[in-house]
């Protein structure tokens, strides 16, 4: 029995894609443990520490606020709703998808509309469609 | 017509008393209450310099060389920090989170898909079988199967049927034929 090529292996066929993260195990972004990336993830730690003291602190008031804001969360509203239309600028790509998402549809049902009408006329001219309701 | 000429002019007078009366107590367009965050704190327009940039990532909690933003293609970002397109799923269960059903800290910028990411809606964790796997074997199954639907359609094929055959003449007598008389006799097969 002649050997074949070696099975392709599951990591191969692993690619990246814009769907789904790869495994730890096969993502090189966990390999590396230079010094510059241990020093990224002790200041990421560090601010991630303030943060949380900040909360704890507020947290914990014996005379505690209502609500307790997340600035994090205002700032995330305030982008996605209010801060949309200042910063929207036609294009060349916005004015196309605009086109696409917003003249398209009522073209295409015109198009679908008068073509199904238009083959119903035609039936009906040719004496080949039974009318639903009686005009007499 | 003097009366109607008087009762148009002080209606208008008071109908444009009523206006100005509701226009200086509404608040000027793009007023915000005082309570809310100030400006710096709320997302802006696009960073051009490094200054801004670096004003940003302070403002969005994050390191400078972690913050990037959306490109500025006029789709309304902003200087919002583009965040890895990774799932609420994907976070640690085991970490104490201050919001641990979110699993999100406070303060931490949010993606500006978070409303997607949340734990019941969509997962981007790594899946068993390759990505590109699964995509391959739904569309082979999902393409074979409409193909053999369509081609069921053009090309139909049933098992021959013939007209239904009824017993005891036709079911002469049920159809309300005369009991007296002799009914028509009626054969099915043909020797």
């Amino acid at each position: 029995m002649a050997p074949g090529p070696p099975p392709e292996s599951a990591a191969k066929r692993y690619r990246p894609n814009a769907y789904v993260s790869l495994p730890t195990e096969l993502d090189p972004d966990t390999y590396d443990a230079s010094p510059e990336k241990r020093r990224a993830e002790a200041e990421r730690l560090a601010i991630r520490a303030r943060l949380k003291r900040q909360y704890q602190l507020q947290l914990n008031n014996p005379n505690p606020p209502a609500v307790i804001e997340n600035p994090a969360l205002l700032r995330w509203v305030y982008a996605r709703t209010q801060n949309v239309y200042p910063n929207f600028r036609p294009t060349p790509k916005t004015s196309f998808l605009g086109a696409v998402w917003a003249i398209g549809p009522i073209l295409f049902w015109m198009a679908v509309f008068k073509a199904d009408r238009d083959r119903k006329e035609k039936l009906i001219k040719e004496g080949k469609y039974k009318r639903p309701f009686s005009v007499c | 017509m003097m009366a109607a000429a008087l009762r148009g002019v002080l209606c208008a007078r008071a109908a444009a008393g009523l206006r100005a009366g509701r226009a200086s107590a509404a608040a000027p367009p793009g007023a915000r209450a005082a309570s809310e965050m100030s400006k710096d704190m709320l997302p802006g327009p696009y960073p051009r310099t490094p200054e801004e940039r670096a004003a940003a990532a302070k403002k969005y909690n994050m390191r400078v060389e972690d913050y990037q933003p959306y490109p500025d293609d006029g789709f309304g970002y902003g200087d919002y920090p583009m965040l890895p397109n990774k799932s609420q799923h994907e976070r640690d269960p085991w970490y104490q989170w201050d919001q641990p059903d979110m699993r999100h800290n406070w303060g931490e910028p949010m993606h500006w898909d978070f409303d997607m990411y949340i734990r019941s809606r969509v997962d981007t964790s790594p899946t068993v079988v390759p990505w590109h796997t699964m995509r391959n074997h739904f569309l082979i199954f999902l393409s074979t199967m409409l193909i053999m639907f369509g081609l069921g359609e053009i090309y139909p094929s049933y098992r021959p049927v013939g007209p239904k055959q009824y017993p005891f003449n036709d079911l002469y007598l049920e159809r309300g034929g005369d009991p007296n008389k002799e009914p028509p006799v009626v054969t099915h097969y043909e020797i």
